[in-house]
């Protein structure tokens, strides 16, 4: 989690400088969800994510400075550059592709557990989407073909809802989305389906596991709504950091701006982790703190790394967009 | 059948739109059958009693939308059944000067505004006729028809949402006959009533009795007068019976003879016929003389057709684009 | 050598594709649209019922599912039947399909093939007779491939499931009837390969589709008058053999360009800029397009049947190439 955190935040900074520019979008708020939920998995199983990605591929163990340099568009990134920020993959972690299009690896996932069960391998997919996908078509046609196919698929919906409000409004009614709760969707296609506080880690880890035992089980595709607070960096187009973050967050947020403190007081995921850990004497402050300077090195190494890394030829926007035929 | 809620004058009038409907299609069968006209063509023989239930409740001036099976909904809307056939027959004197045929007529006088060959897509289309009809602030409703196989389409359920959030005056009428082209609907999703999907979005729904015309037509006065009142979008689920295959020329192979043998027990026609009958407001004879005069007119609208003249070939990019009116 | 009739010939291999490779599954339609011998595919789902799936009618769902299944090492070929269906489903195949090899830098591949039936098929309608690969050629990623004869759409088959990117297989309704020789041990064609289908010296026409069975008989009658015209079939579009055509129109100096899309932007549109860019010195005349015309195709037998690349506005094009 601090992995992601300092990722995304070093991120933001980077951007402010102009080493890289388009839109990016940040997994902090939502760290405890993507880790656990992403630690149930097998290392062969499919995953596919959104624009709201680095979070996801991190957690499920995505190098920071080949993740940087991709965002950077470097030689040295994910995808050499082709795919930016929202385009990231990493086949090797089940990371086949990401789509900047909201719903439009909805049913792409549905696809590889086809291939999976016909296959009979034993992969399940992990399908990561936010709300607003729902609202899109592909994803009702998708769950009416996972469900008739009874597919291996894991549908993860993370519910980010409205800044600055508290939890609860993470459940409010949307005003984009008619049916309410979101979970109403899949259970229409008589997917089960549950929602959960996507800020308790412990929680995620617990009901993502008994999901995809189910599904491994041959029980057909499964639903959960996670739901978390947005981050107060994410309220504009452009993201920033209210406060860069440190373990000492997790017990006084005067350095916060007010207008973002409860954020940070109540629903932020890492410091309720870090919390958590110290208050059931599994981890000292000292300790916490000391892991999250590694953590900060070594990002600030990946980062280096990546803004040394070289810009492809632009000969090469010409290439490898074609498979070699085999005849 | 609730035909005491009816007055008798009214559903004889009824009983001859539905016959002109049921006797026209008959007749476009006829002409497909002597190659007079040619195309994909598909017929709504049986599901009479929802085109003529769902619509004899609106006004001159509420919007109607239909998919492909829509001969039967444009005559119910008031559509001339000469310039009707006339399109069919691709002639310059049908209601699109020939240039959309059966599936994609247009009758804007009469509040027939289109059909479509795309499953489904006339339910967006409709959603932009209820929000301009909102904002005309005049009671108008739009409805639009679509059948079981719309269900499993990803702009139904944008639709449905779009419908339920903005709260538009449109009346969803799903015409579930069972089948999605060749295939039961079973085999395509495990949902059986489409009006479920509309209640996941907060838009109150109804199943009936597709073939009942009586029950159609209370669901629909029910639905008219909370919509017209404002009280946003409502969802109409008519279970009914398409007595021929998917498209004309289908030998509805995957059809089991005994499923059509039930459902020719509750043609719609004859069930009205035999309420009318009942009640003693219409005699053997006089049903007769209603179906021959059906007969009659459509038999009219095919020699019309057929007398018609073929649109002009070197004229056929005048209507692509409008002209402005300065 | 045996005579098959084109639907004969397209079964067989798809018999042979789904025999030969477990990875190969069938998605939605028959491949034979309405036509009266679409029944022979049930012999097909009899005897490979796992891997044929029939989904709802949710094209945006099943074509991304296909391109799903094929990122994940499936070879699926999707039927959508009606060409203007692909309409439905287009998010899928242009922005995700066809990209996703390049922008993952080569390290996702798409082994889907999109087939469809293209244009005027007789009372089809605006909605029903679309020819979209001519919007999809300017879709990179996407090979396209486009046969007209029994032998070809056999070969053509055999090598878009085995292409590793994602193809878009456009066929015709009216070509399903006519027989061809197909050799008793055919091979797959390679893409980018083009087939003169008839030998002339006069004029090259260049059709693609069922237009190239229109081309061959207009060639039949001209040749009457005296004018022999080599029909050129380019048989993939993408990947696209221009050598080919330049070596005939080396020979002939004129060129004429015959095809079902729309005039602008369409699939003769860019053949006759590739012609014009590396054979301008060969041409006598100015290039020639026979297209379907600038109008949503209607509905009436004749109209239809006026806007079409018929073979009588074939053979004026050809006269006026060489008055």
């Amino acid at each position: 989690m601090f992995v992601i955190r300092h990722f995304e935040e070093n991120l933001v900074g980077l951007h402010g400088k102009g080493v890289f520019g388009g839109h990016y979008h940040l997994y902090v708020g939502q760290e405890a969800t993507g880790v656990p939920a992403l630690a149930c998995l097998d290392a062969d199983d499919y995953l596919f994510t959104t624009h709201r990605n680095h979070g996801h591929l991190l957690a499920r163990g995505a190098e920071p400075k080949k993740l940087f340099a991709e965002i950077l568009g470097r030689v040295d990134g994910l995808n050499k550059g082709k795919g930016g920020s929202f385009h990231s993959v990493a086949p090797g972690l089940g990371f086949l592709h990401s789509s900047g299009v909201v719903a439009g690896i909805i049913p792409l996932s549905t696809g590889t557990a086809y291939a999976s069960k016909a296959q009979k391998n034993g992969r399940l997919t992990v399908c990561l989407f936010g709300d607003g996908s729902l609202e899109e078509g592909a994803a009702p046609e998708a769950f009416n073909i996972a469900s008739l196919l009874k597919l291996p698929v894991l549908f993860l919906c993370e519910n980010n809802g409205k800044y600055g409000e508290g939890r609860a409004v993470a459940a409010a009614q949307s005003g984009s989305m008619a049916a309410y709760p979101l979970t109403d969707l899949p259970k229409a296609y008589k997917i089960p389906a549950q929602q959960i506080d996507g800020i308790d880690a412990g929680l995620v880890h617990a009901t993502i596991s008994e999901a995809v035992e189910k599904i491994r089980r041959g029980e057909g595709p499964q639903f959960v709504e996670a739901q978390t607070v947005r981050y107060p960096g994410s309220a504009t187009n452009w993201p920033t950091v209210p406060a860069p973050t440190d373990t000492t967050l997790a017990w006084d947020v005067s350095q916060v701006p007010e207008n973002a403190r409860e954020w940070y007081r109540s629903a932020d995921p890492l410091l309720v982790y870090v919390r958590e850990l110290v208050e059931a004497n599994q981890a000292k402050r000292e300790e916490i703190a000391a892991l999250e300077s590694q953590v900060k090195s070594a990002i600030a190494a990946a980062v280096d790394f990546a803004v040394n890394s070289p810009y492809p030829k632009p000969e090469e926007a010409e290439r490898d967009f074609f498979a070699k035929s085999p005849l | 059948m609730a035909i005491k809620k009816e007055n008798s004058k009214d559903v004889i009038e009824l009983l001859r739109r539905m016959w002109l409907i049921r006797a026209f299609e008959e007749k476009v069968s006829a002409l497909y059958a002597e190659r007079q006209i040619v195309g994909l063509l598909h017929l709504g023989i049986g599901q009479e009693a929802v085109a003529v239930g769902a619509l004899s409740l609106l006004r001159a001036d509420d919007l109607v939308y239909g998919g492909h099976r829509s001969h039967g909904h444009a005559i119910a809307k008031g559509a001339d059944v000469n310039k009707l056939m006339a399109e069919i027959a691709g002639r310059a004197s049908g209601y699109c000067g020939g240039r959309g045929g059966s599936m994609h007529i247009v009758a804007k006088e009469c509040g027939f505004i289109t059909a479509t060959g795309v499953v489904g897509g006339t339910i967006p289309l409709a959603l932009g006729a209820a929000f301009a009809a909102k904002e005309r602030k005049k009671g108008q409703l739009t409805v639009v028809f679509f059948g079981d196989g719309a269900g499993q389409s990803g702009p139904f359920h944008e639709s449905l949402n779009i419908a339920s959030l903005w709260q538009l005056p449109v009346i969803f009428v799903c015409e579930n006959n069972g089948y999605a082209e060749f295939t039961p609907l079973s085999a395509h999703t495990k949902i059986e009533r489409l009006a479920q999907h509309a209640k996941t979005y907060g838009i109150p729904a109804d199943t009936v009795d597709g073939n009942d015309l009586f029950a159609v037509r209370a669901t629909m006065r029910k639905a008219v007068d909370q919509c017209r009142a404002g009280k946003g979008p409502i969802f109409v689920e008519c279970l009914t019976h398409r007595m021929r295959g998917h498209y004309e020329g289908d030998p509805a192979k995957y059809r089991e003879l005994s499923q059509l043998a039930e459902w020719k027990k509750k043609d719609p026609i004859a069930r009205v016929a035999g309420a009318l009958k009942r009640q003693k407001a219409l005699t053997d004879k006089e049903l007769a003389k209603m179906a021959s005069e059906a007969q009659a007119l459509a038999e009219r609208a095919a020699q019309f057709a057929l007398a018609s003249p073929w649109p002009q070939a070197d004229a056929v990019a005048d209507q692509v684009y409008a002209v402005a009116n300065t | 050598m045996r005579e098959l009739a084109y639907y004969e010939a397209k079964f067989e291999a798809l018999d042979e594709i789904m025999s030969g490779d477990e990875r190969v599954h069938l998605i939605n339609g028959t491949f034979m649209s309405l036509s009266p011998h679409r029944h022979v595919y049930q012999n097909l789902q009899k005897k490979f019922k796992e891997r044929i799936f029939s989904p709802p009618i949710s094209e945006l769902g099943f074509c991304g599912l296909a391109t799903g299944a094929a990122m994940a090492g499936l070879r699926p070929i999707v039927d959508l039947s009606t060409g203007s269906f692909i309409y439905e489903a287009w998010p899928q195949v242009a922005n995700e399909a066809a990209n996703a090899y390049s922008m993952s830098g080569g390290q996702t591949r798409v082994p889907v093939v999109f087939h469809l039936f293209h244009g005027l098929r007789g009372g089809g309608a605006a909605q029903h007779s679309g020819s979209p690969q001519a919007m999809l050629w300017n879709v990179p990623g996407l090979e396209i491939v486009i046969p007209s004869s029994p032998r070809d759409v056999k070969g053509l088959l055999k090598s878009a499931v085995a292409s590793d990117n994602p193809t878009i297989f456009v066929d015709h309704t009216r070509l399903l009837e006519i027989r061809g020789e197909v050799a008793d041990n055919d091979k797959p064609i390679p893409f980018g390969v083009a087939d003169i289908k008839r030998v002339g010296s006069d004029v090259t026409l260049v059709a693609t589709s069922y237009t190239v069975q229109v081309a061959l008989q207009a060639a039949e009658k001209l040749a009457k008058d005296g004018i022999e015209v080599e029909v050129v079939d380019p048989r993939t579009l993408v990947p696209f053999d221009l050598v080919t055509i330049l070596s005939s129109v080396e020979k002939t100096h004129r060129v004429i360009i015959a095809d079902e899309t729309h005039q602008s932007c369409g699939v003769a549109a860019e053949i006759a800029a590739r012609i014009a860019e590396t054979g301008f010195d060969k041409l006598k005349a100015p290039i020639r397009r026979v297209s379907t015309l600038d109008v949503p195709v209607p509905y009436s037998p004749g109209l239809e049947a006026h806007i079409g690349p018929s073979e009588a506005r074939i053979m004026d094009a050809v006269r006026a190439a060489l008055a």
